[in-house]
């Protein structure tokens, strides 16, 4: 009976410290035990990586501080050497309203005083539409738009995406409604209208004009075939618009 | 039958009031109608009836404007254009500086027409106290979560350390009855043994039992230490705590929002990148949570993005967010999502899982869920370790599918050349009639270790 007791007592105590010794490492918060832990911390600049500690040196300025860096104002991407893709992703010429500096957040952007959503309306598409790229055009725009637009916009352009449909957002209008230009769409977009945010941190201009493409058909189903030829006479009258820089 | 006049013009009477009232009947339906399509097509980008955003709530907005003082009219002077409405009346004014932005200018409404629409604007319910016991706490849930799993191992650690002195102190109660009992029975006692000596003489006697155990507990050591040596390296089920409770199932399975808009770097980087504040504050300017606990998580949004949620406008004074980076690789792996996702054309949910039914934060899905989702291929190394990558490489085949031989990429290249040589050079690939992504080279160690 005792030695049954004892023996009971023993293996209760195996039990205990193996529960104790794994529950060190079985927190949801530690990622467990690394064989070489100093192959794991990037001396050099990654994406979200803590930098308060490197290699075993602390610096707590630094720690938990920063999760993503924003990129110096002015600075812009690089895009080759082809003039017309360089002139294409020259940054935008138009200006935000001042007021989108309260309204949409705009901060590190130059803004003006007059409404350049107006101006914008004369803006055409730079991305021509011609009978090779049509297809093309209207393939990517379509992979953009159902990444980007479709939850609010919804599938047919209608405004009744499935953000609306379960309840969370209002006021997103149907295409067919919209009067604007295209040029005012990039505008949009770019900086947001109402209640739509700014999605220049994440388009570029490219991907907005093949945007603007797709948009306009859920407005007019045979769109690039009515509006292809005014299209091309425009572009070359336009093209000083989109120079000054 | 013969009707008396007095009937029919009772009669009369009973159907001119049935034709009128049905006229007036039908006459209100029309105009509730026309003003809700007239308030979708024109007004429902800015205003909500109960809720503030672009422009503000026009929940009886009539009365407000009688309240306030408003000269008789001078509302629909501002619907059909605000600047004039607010040269003539000083409480149109003073409502025109309440908001940044300006309304636009709609000079095609009658005042039918506005009337049918804030009257349907009156009718609507509000919504807030329809959802007010509305389910669900997601956010808590996850905290409580982890505040659990903390106190559970203190519970282990203190059970442990009130295990250990009751048996201590039955032992020596034990010990000093039993010297006790000697004494009374007259026989010789042994002073000055101690614990440590009468555990001795006890193993010794029972020699037999403490080999046993002392065998199991050996066993069961050493295969607790194997079992923790697999797991040094794997990182399943690693979820680490984030700044915001944030609910995936929300965002992508409710609300049916791509996973390529939030991380929308997936696509051009080598980061998938987690949204920046302002990819949140589009759809979040408007929604501010219906529970106390999504408002909760929510104003910590507000707070990075200088969102005065009041004053409904952005102060300026943002405040950085700092995320838990939940897939972290070692530093001597080299691995780009473009390159899986755009020329690979590989599903988020073949390493991530289905984050449509996620509750909770992010975490390292085990190989085991991942192998349950449909259309995932079935592997069998733990998730993010390196036996998984290239498992993954020799079964994803490439010849029906992204990197066909037509187009005039890297991969379509050597795709090509693979072909070209045929059976000659490569005859060991192409025996099995499929080439995969380790036939191209995924099995390279350059590929991912340079």
């Amino acid at each position: 009976m005792k030695i049954k007791f004892k023996a009971i007592a023993s293996l209760a105590i195996v039990a205990a410290s193996t529960l104790i010794l794994g529950s060190c490492s079985s927190s949801a918060d530690s990622s467990g035990f690394e064989y070489m832990p100093d192959m794991y911390r990037s001396p050099a600049i990654e994406p979200y990586v803590d930098y308060g500690e490197i290699r075993g040196r602390e610096n707590n300025a630094l720690k938990m501080k920063i999760s993503a860096l924003v990129p110096p104002s002015y600075t812009i991407p690089y895009y080759g050497t082809d003039s017309a893709t360089v002139r294409l992703m020259l940054p935008y010429n138009r200006k935000a309203n001042e007021m989108f500096r309260l309204t949409h957040g705009v901060y590190d952007a130059e803004l003006s005083v007059s409404d350049e959503y107006l101006l914008a309306a004369g803006d055409v598409n730079p991305l021509k539409l011609t009978a090779e790229n049509t297809e093309e055009m209207f393939k990517k725009g379509k992979a953009l738009y159902t990444s980007n637009c479709a939850h609010c916009h919804g599938e047919k352009g209608d405004g009744n995406g499935p953000m609306v449909a379960s309840g969370a957002f209002a006021g997103v209008p149907n295409y067919s409604n919209l009067t604007i230009t295209e040029g005012q769409m990039f505008y949009s977009i770019y900086y947001g209208k109402g209640a739509m945010g700014n999605h220049s941190s994440f388009l570029n201009k490219k991907e907005i004009w093949t945007l603007v493409h797709f948009v306009k058909k859920f407005q007019n189903p045979s769109y690039p075939a009515v509006s292809s030829a005014p299209v091309k006479d425009s572009v070359a009258t336009a093209a000083p618009a989109i120079k000054p820089l | 039958m013969k009707i008396s006049n007095n009937q029919m013009f009772r009669n009369f009477r009973k159907g001119f009031f049935g034709i009128v009232s049905a006229m007036l009947f039908a006459g209100s339906f029309n105009a509730n109608a026309q003003g809700e399509a007239l308030f979708k097509a024109k007004c429902a980008t800015c205003h909500q009836p109960h809720k503030d955003g672009t422009g503000p709530k026009l929940f009886q907005v009539r009365a407000k404007w009688e309240a306030g003082g408003a000269k008789e009219g001078s509302i629909y002077q501002w619907v059909n254009n605000w600047q004039t409405a607010v040269a003539n009346d000083p409480y149109a004014k003073e409502v025109s500086a309440t908001k940044p932005s300006a309304m636009s200018a709609f000079p095609d409404l009658k005042k039918e027409e506005i009337d049918a629409i804030l009257t349907w604007v009156d009718e609507q319910p509000d919504p807030a106290t329809m959802v007010a016991a509305a389910p669900g706490a997601e956010g808590s849930k996850a905290d409580g979560g982890t505040v659990e799993e903390d106190s559970n191992s203190w519970v282990w650690v203190l059970l442990g350390i009130i295990f250990i002195t009751i048996i201590m102190a039955v032992g020596g109660v034990r010990r000093q009855l039993k010297q006790v009992t000697a004494e009374e029975s007259g026989e010789t006692v042994k002073e000055g043994l101690t614990y440590t000596d009468e555990l001795r003489t006890w193993a010794w006697k029972n020699r037999k039992w403490v080999m046993l155990m002392c065998l199991a507990s050996f066993i069961s050591l050493l295969v607790t230490g194997i079992i923790s040596l697999s797991t040094i390296g794997v990182v399943e089920n690693y979820q680490p705590s984030q700044p915001i409770a944030f609910p995936h199932a929300i965002h992508t399975g409710v609300n049916g929002i791509d996973c390529k808009y939030c991380h929308n770097s997936v696509t051009k980087s080598k980061s998938a990148g987690i949204p920046s504040v302002n990819v949140c504050m589009n759809c979040h300017k408007q929604i501010n949570g219906r529970t106390p606990a999504q408002q909760e998580q929510i104003a910590k949004i507000y707070d990075a993005a200088g969102w005065d949620a009041v004053g409904m406008k952005y102060t300026g004074k943002t405040k950085e967010i700092v995320w838990n980076k939940v897939h972290a690789l070692p530093d001597h792996v080299y691995f780009n999502h473009a390159q899986h996702v755009v020329v690979g054309q590989v599903d988020c949910k073949q390493c991530h899982g289905d984050m449509t039914k996620m509750t909770a934060t992010a975490k390292v899905q085990p190989v085991s869920e991942l192998n349950k989702i449909e259309g995932n291929i079935v592997l069998k190394k733990p998730t993010l370790t390196m036996g998984w990558c290239i498992e993954c490489h020799a079964e994803k085949e490439i010849s029906k599918g992204p990197i066909d031989t037509k187009g005039d990429g890297y991969y379509n290249e050597i795709h090509k050349r693979l072909l070209k040589h045929g059976k000659s050079l490569y005859g060991k690939y192409l025996d099995d009639g499929k080439v995969t992504v380790k036939e191209l080279g995924g099995w390279e160690c350059a590929k991912c270790h340079y």
